[in-house]
């Protein structure tokens, strides 16, 4: 059991596990001087995928609220922080303009204010309802701003500047992404926590002990979104480009689903280790099996959740034995360190 | 302002297309009524559906109307056999599970529908040849017609089959309670099959007759779910009739939202609803909070 006084010393009281995450962290850092361009934006892909994966599985996995509209908040993210860095094209005042930071900044602060806005709204609905109603929430955001081309640039997309270099963006994503994973694994281990996941098990019985739901989901919704937002912000800095279809797509969504899905709902390894077999899926099956990569990616998930529905997580500590976490976050340092 | 005429043009328009709304959310609503799923991939199915008729109906010449009918068969053996080899294993486990399922199920069916027929719109041509209906100022053309009498054909169809037959009966008896049901000697396992088979067999349906109206591509799936969805909000869960409310509601909505607000808004307009009738009553507009009928 963690202590729920000091949340991090779980995640740093295994010398040998701190050690592995340091050494993975350096690997990770050097990436965009060591390697080709194709190789960093795989790597910053796979970034992209530990955070939304790990700020999905704080809502879905641990608050148990199956939201669908966690790509919203990653598209608005990036859109803000395109606009910040790049008001004239989207025929913003000049006056605006920032620094791709401050920019990221807006844009995560947007996505998490949006959704302090919308939970309460959001959360009157329970189960089913909420999944389908964050998936219409989100057709929705994405319709309005292909349906605004001065915002969005329509179809075609939006092209950003900013004065960073790519090693710079790509370093500041993987403290962000430390950052999401140390705070998520501080609330996940705080009293938050227990609340979250008390609502998980069994919403009725959480509310008559005295939980307040709707604090907790709303919690866990928000600093979810706000992660996802930094993420968007991050990723529209680093690609320099934004376009509603595919910044704000659905696909994202799935992507998130694939990593979590893979790794193990629910746990704090999972996402880091989805995230890490995606990319090495993904990328493999984009050079094997070309178009059908998508069809394989929306059949493991299926196959998955049948017949692994612990994912990778529970097959690793399953089969190892002993400490689960203790193991698994030093594997999932591993993982992310290839 | 927006002239009297092109207003009641719309609003026939929107009640026509309303009726291949009602039967699209009718499978949706009938498999969460009585299985307490949410199909996600409902809208993926619809589109399916309607390959079916346009493959049909580009390779073999057959009006889509026989489209229709090998789609709700296509459709009807893969919602079964989706429920006795996907479903059936994970319900009870969750709710997550069936939710993350469909939802991969849906990125299958999108991504095989982009490789087969490849992203370019295409459409059926109703292949019966036909004069206008003219009534009043306003003018119906005739595929609109025709589709819209199919639509009405199918939901009498499913309402009949479920109030008079036995098979019916015992898919009523087990949605009201499935465990008394069992006592009574239904295979509820079996009944859920068929349900499912039903469920998506009108999707299929639904699909071909869009495609009787509108180009469809293989991306149109979560476009239908939500609208499918919003129409199931709208009539409250499981019920036939308040299906078809919700379907004519749906359809002049949008039609008439859309000579106001432009064409950009028609998802948007549906979507919207969608939204508000959830939050106003989680249980549609007319629907009581159970299932059945």
């Amino acid at each position: 059991m963690v202590s729920l006084t000091e949340p991090f010393e779980g995640l740093f009281g295994n010398r040998r596990r701190l050690a592995v995450a340091i050494i993975g962290l350096l690997a990770l850092a050097v990436i965009p001087f060591s390697t080709t361009a194709y190789v960093t934006d795989l790597v910053f892909t796979g970034l992209v995928f530990v955070v939304l994966g790990v700020s999905w599985n704080l809502v879905a996995g641990y608050a148990g609220q199956v939201s669908l509209g966690h790509h919203a908040f990653f598209g608005l993210g990036a859109f803000v922080s395109a606009w910040l860095t790049t008001p004239a094209r989207a025929g913003l005042p000049e006056a605006i303009q920032s620094p791709a930071l401050v920019a990221v900044a807006g844009g995560t602060l947007a996505a998490g204010l949006l959704a302090l806005v919308l939970g309460p709204i959001l959360f009157r609905l329970t189960g089913h309802y909420f999944a389908i109603g964050t998936l219409a929430v989100a057709a929705i955001i994405q319709l309005v701003l292909l349906d605004q081309r001065r915002f969005s640039g329509g179809s075609t997309g939006y092209y950003v500047q900013n004065n960073l270099s790519e090693p710079t963006v790509f370093l500041l994503m993987l403290a962000a992404t430390v950052g999401v994973v140390l705070v998520t694994y501080a609330i996940v281990n705080s009293r938050s926590g227990l609340g979250m996941r008390a609502i998980h098990d069994d919403e009725d019985a959480a509310s008559s002990l005295g939980v307040n739901p709707l604090r907790y989901k709303l919690l866990a919704f928000a600093v979810a979104s706000a992660m996802a937002g930094l993420a968007g912000g991050f990723y529209a800095q680093f690609s320099l480009y934004v376009n509603p279809d595919s910044t704000l797509g659905v696909t994202w969504m799935v992507d998130t689903l694939v990593v979590v899905v893979l790794g193990g709902m629910g746990t704090m390894a999972g996402p880091l280790l989805g995230a890490g077999l995606f990319l090495t899926l993904d990328t493999v099956l984009r050079e094997t099996a070309g178009e059908f990569a998508t069809t394989i990616e929306g059949a493991l998930i299926i196959i998955f959740v049948i017949f692994v529905p612990g994912g990778l997580y529970k097959l690793i500590t399953n089969r190892s034995g002993g400490d689960e976490s203790r193991e698994t976050e030093g594997e999932a340092a591993a993982e992310r360190a290839e | 302002m927006v002239a009297t005429d092109l207003l009641v043009q719309s609003l026939l328009n929107g009640l026509l297309l309303g009726g291949i709304y009602a039967v699209a959310a009718l499978g949706l609503s009938l498999v969460f009524g009585i299985m307490d799923i949410v199909n996600l991939a409902h809208g993926h199915m619809l589109m399916v559906g309607a390959y079916v008729a346009i493959v049909l109906f580009t390779a073999l010449g057959l009006t889509p109307i026989v489209g229709m009918v090998v789609a709700f068969a296509v459709l009807f053996v893969l919602g079964m056999a989706l429920q006795r080899f996907v479903l059936e294993p994970v319900v009870g486990e969750g709710m997550e599970q069936p939710i993350i399922v469909l939802f991969g199920l849906a990125l299958m069916l999108q991504s095989i529908g982009r490789i087969v027929v490849g992203s370019d719109a295409q459409a059926t041509d109703i292949g019966i040849p036909g004069e206008a209906i003219t009534i009043g100022a306003a003018t119906l053309s005739f595929p609109r017609v025709v589709t819209f009498v199919l639509s009405i054909v199918l939901i009498l169809g499913t309402w009949a089959f479920l109030k008079y037959t036995t098979t019916g009966l015992a898919i009523r008896a087990t949605a009201q309670n499935s465990s008394a049901a069992q006592y009574m000697g239904i295979d509820t396992d079996n009944i859920y099959v068929l349900t499912l088979g039903i469920g998506t067999g009108l999707a299929g349906a639904a699909g071909a007759l869009l495609s009787m109206l509108f180009p469809i591509t293989p991306f149109v799936g979560w476009s239908y779910l939500l609208k499918a969805f919003a129409v199931v909000v709208l009539g409250g869960v499981g019920s036939v009739a308040g299906t078809l409310v919700g379907g004519l509601i749906l359809g002049v909505s949008e039609n008439v939202g859309v000579l106001y607000l432009g064409g950009g808004f028609r998802d948007i307009i549906s979507f919207s609803i969608f939204v508000l009738v959830l939050l106003v009553r989680p249980h549609g507009l007319f629907g009581s909070s159970g299932g059945g009928e």
